[in-house]
């Protein structure tokens, strides 16, 4: 399918056009499978990947891309770091790379940020939970009173 | 057709007629695809609630459905928000058997909506009965539209549905803007049930999730799911506990989250006595017992005069009515006793050691105890350690015997740590090189925590030119590039006085449990003074200061209680053989120490 220098456009929600290489687009399962099964030269709309989002997450495929293919001189543990950077970011930008992540079909950059919302959840009763990602309580006073002491054990566990 | 020719038709064989018998489609499909992906459903429209029998890649692509989600009835599939006049428009025509051509909003598995344009064709059957239904879907419009500012595309979708004129009103504003509202309310229940499910919770452990539970309905919902509870078990126990887990059959285990829930609080633990049928003959003493799966299984022993035993039995725990049954296995190793066996590779069993007729052993016999018929197989593992007696061993990852101590010829007690991968076709042995080891000792145990971590207990420790009942803790990470023994607790260290809690009394040829989650459970065994055996304890390694605590559980425990005749069945069931007393071994009554309560 051509040669590495190819070039994919991607149109995003904001219109900002990126023209970009196909072998870091195609890291995405799903404008690889669009750019694959259309029409060559055409530009594949992400309509509602803002360009923000899709700049970062270029940013990403292009790092990974040319670290595997060696173009880069990074070692394992530096790209770990610097995947570590790459989520430092606010929940907003988070979330909406988890939704971008999971439509362009981006497994490791799914992972990577999934793991990151995990790693928020950890260790944490309800409420902290709750005031973390700023979540409605809407159990009805009865309803959370099953609850917790359906889970009780989990929190006796969490010293509660 | 060769424009889907590398999509895997998944439909039956012969469902398959409708792509391949080259009969023409009443409407032009070829150009239709050439001017953008389409989505590709065919409905098996003779069966009463239209089962989907294929649907094209572009479709899973683009609705984040995989074909085998998408089996089963297809109205059931619709997402509440879809247009309902749509879809009895749609009904109406299926039911005359006209074709349908509209546009309709619909959602993707993460919930994201998506316009499409939607063709239905009725396919007729010779016998002029609707067989299929055929369903093309466009997406040109938003493609790959995943919606994260519902505002801006939602104006795409009402352009393409004004220019169409489809009649249908496709979307509901209202709807749409309350999805905003939410987002901006809370970024995390934006994220579709799979995506917080199979890609979030799922990396978490069983008591993350019950405080997920907690938070908030959705959530709650999402937490009640057995396999979301399989996978966090398996982060937290590890995938070889959970496989031993497995092996009970279905009926008779608990749920995951309820599994969970009792190995973590222990709340079910409980003794009780079995009675079992058939018999070990001739009796015995000093054999090893070890679990394959859900069946107990006896090698060897001390029979009458010393008499090295080699003979096998089996008593099937999953059966109705349990009896100890003799298998007939060909080429027996040399009888021993003070050997140790341990379960590898699923359902094969390894001896190692003990004491022959000509003396210490130290050979290595595998049995397939699924192999028909069943056979000892000696492993001739070069460089192999001395030979011993009441010596301690493990399995680590299901495939690797570990063996540690014990006792060598005119009675030197070792210290030494062996590895041996029987994964390998020619197994070799190695040592663990370490700078440091705890006392030699014989009647120890080893445990196998957090995934490669292992830890030695008690034992009859060397102690200057005395040996001591020994109630020391040490671990080693075998997953370490250089692994060392490090000292966790114990009475005869340095510094000691004992802050590890209420400590087990020192003992030797006890039974140690590895419990789901890393925590190792102690009882029985010879002890020091005069403690009761079967009085259980319990210690986290993984603890930043690990510390003893008591268990207590009801049920009549076993007067006694060894590590070399006692193991643990199906991840959850400590079965004592020989519990009545120190002298008469009566194999037909067992004590049981359940961790979990029954399913029945």
């Amino acid at each position: 399918m051509g040669s590495t220098s190819t070039k994919i456009k991607l149109r995003t929600s904001d219109q900002k056009v990126f023209e970009v290489e196909k072998a870091v687009a195609v890291q995405s399962q799903t404008i690889k499978y669009f750019y694959e099964n259309g029409c060559p030269g055409s530009v594949i709309h992400v309509h509602s990947v803002s360009g923000d989002i899709l700049s970062k997450i270029l940013d990403y495929c292009k790092k990974h891309v040319n670290s595997a293919a060696g173009k880069e001189d990074i070692s394992p543990e530096e790209l770990y770091e610097w995947d570590t950077n790459f989520v430092k970011v606010d929940q907003n930008t988070l979330f909406d790379l988890i939704l971008a992540a999971n439509c362009l079909k981006i497994e490791s950059l799914l992972d990577l940020t999934c793991q990151t919302v995990a790693n928020m959840i950890k260790g944490k009763r309800p409420e902290e939970i709750r005031t973390t990602f700023n979540i409605k309580n809407d159990y009805t006073p009865e309803a959370e009173e099953a609850v917790r002491r359906e889970n009780k054990w989990a929190f006796d566990m969490l010293g509660v | 057709m060769e424009w889907d020719s590398n999509s895997d038709l998944s439909g039956d064989e012969d469902e398959g007629f409708v792509f391949n018998d080259g009969d023409p489609l009443p409407f032009p499909v070829q150009n239709l695809l050439q001017t953008a992906p389409c989505g590709f459903v065919v409905t098996d429209a003779i069966e009463p609630d239209h089962p989907i029998v294929y649907i094209n890649t572009v479709f899973e692509m683009v609705t984040g459905y995989r074909a085998e989600e998408y089996r089963g009835p297809f109205a059931k599939r619709r997402h509440p928000l879809v247009d309902s006049s749509v879809v009895s428009e749609i009904r109406r025509c299926l039911e005359e058997g006209i074709e349908f051509q509209g546009e309709l909003l619909n959602f993707r598995k993460d919930g994201s909506p998506l316009m499409n344009k939607l063709r239905l064709t009725p396919i007729y059957g010779d016998d002029g009965i609707i067989t299929h239904v055929i369903g093309i879907q466009f997406f040109t419009e938003v493609n790959i539209d995943l919606d994260p500012v519902p505002g801006s595309s939602i104006k795409e979708s009402m352009k393409s549905s004004t220019r169409s004129h489809s009649g249908f009103s496709a979307f509901r504003p209202g709807i749409v803007g309350d999805r905003n509202v939410y987002r901006g309310f809370c970024g995390i229940l934006q994220l579709s049930d799979e995506v917080l499910s199979l890609k979030i919770l799922s990396r978490l452990t069983p008591r993350d999730i019950a405080s997920v539970g907690s938070v908030c309905r959705r959530l709650y919902d999402l937490t009640k799911n057995e396999d979301l509870w399989r996978m966090v078990c398996q982060n937290a126990w590890g995938c070889e506990t959970t496989r031993v887990l497995e092996t009970v059959p279905g009926a008779k285990r608990l749920g995951w989250g309820r599994l969970a829930r009792e190995l973590t609080t222990l709340e079910a633990a409980a003794w009780r006595k079995l009675t079992v049928g058939g018999a070990v003959e001739p009796s015995r003493c000093n054999f090893s017992a070890c679990a394959v799966g859900n069946r107990v299984v006896l090698f060897g022993g001390e029979g009458v005069n010393m008499q090295p035993m080699n003979d096998t039995f089996v008593l099937d725990l999953n059966s109705s009515n349990p009896e100890w049954q003799h298998v007939q296995v060909s080429s027996p190793p040399p009888g021993r006793w003070g050997h140790t066996l341990s379960c590898v590779n699923g359902s094969h069993l390894v001896v190692f050691g003990g004491c022959g007729r000509q003396g210490l052993l130290n050979d290595v016999f595998v049995l397939d105890l699924d192999a028909k018929p069943p056979t000892w197989r000696e492993i001739s593992g070069l460089a192999p350690p001395l030979p011993r007696s009441w010596h301690s061993s493990c399995t680590l990852d299901g495939t690797k015997l570990i063996v540690s101590g014990g006792c060598a010829d005119s009675g030197v007690l070792l210290s030494d740590t062996f590895l041996l991968d029987l994964s390998m076709e020619k197994p070799v042995w190695r040592e663990i090189p370490v700078a440091w080891t705890p006392p030699s000792r014989l009647g120890h145990t080893l445990s196998v925590y957090g995934g490669r971590k292992i830890l030695m207990f008690g034992g009859l420790a060397k102690s200057g030119p005395l040996r001591f009942r020994s109630s020391d803790v040490f671990t080693m990470d075998l997953s370490e590039e250089e692994p060392c023994w490090r000292c966790v607790t114990g009475s005869g260290m340095p510094g000691a006085g004992n802050p590890g809690g209420v400590a087990p009394p020192p003992r030797l040829d006890h039974v140690a449990v590895s419990l789901p989650g890393g925590r190792i459970l102690i009882f029985g065994g010879s002890v020091a003074g005069l403690h009761s055996a079967s009085q259980l304890y319990l210690l986290d390694p993984t603890d930043e200061k690990p510390t003893w605590r008591i268990l207590n559980v009801p049920g009549r425990p076993p007067r006694f209680a060894w590590g070399h005749s006692t193991c643990v069945v199906g991840g959850t069931r400590a079965i004592v053989l020989g519990g009545q007393t120190g002298e008469e071994w009566m194999l037909t009554e067992l004590h049981e120490l359940s961790l979990a309560s029954s399913a029945i």
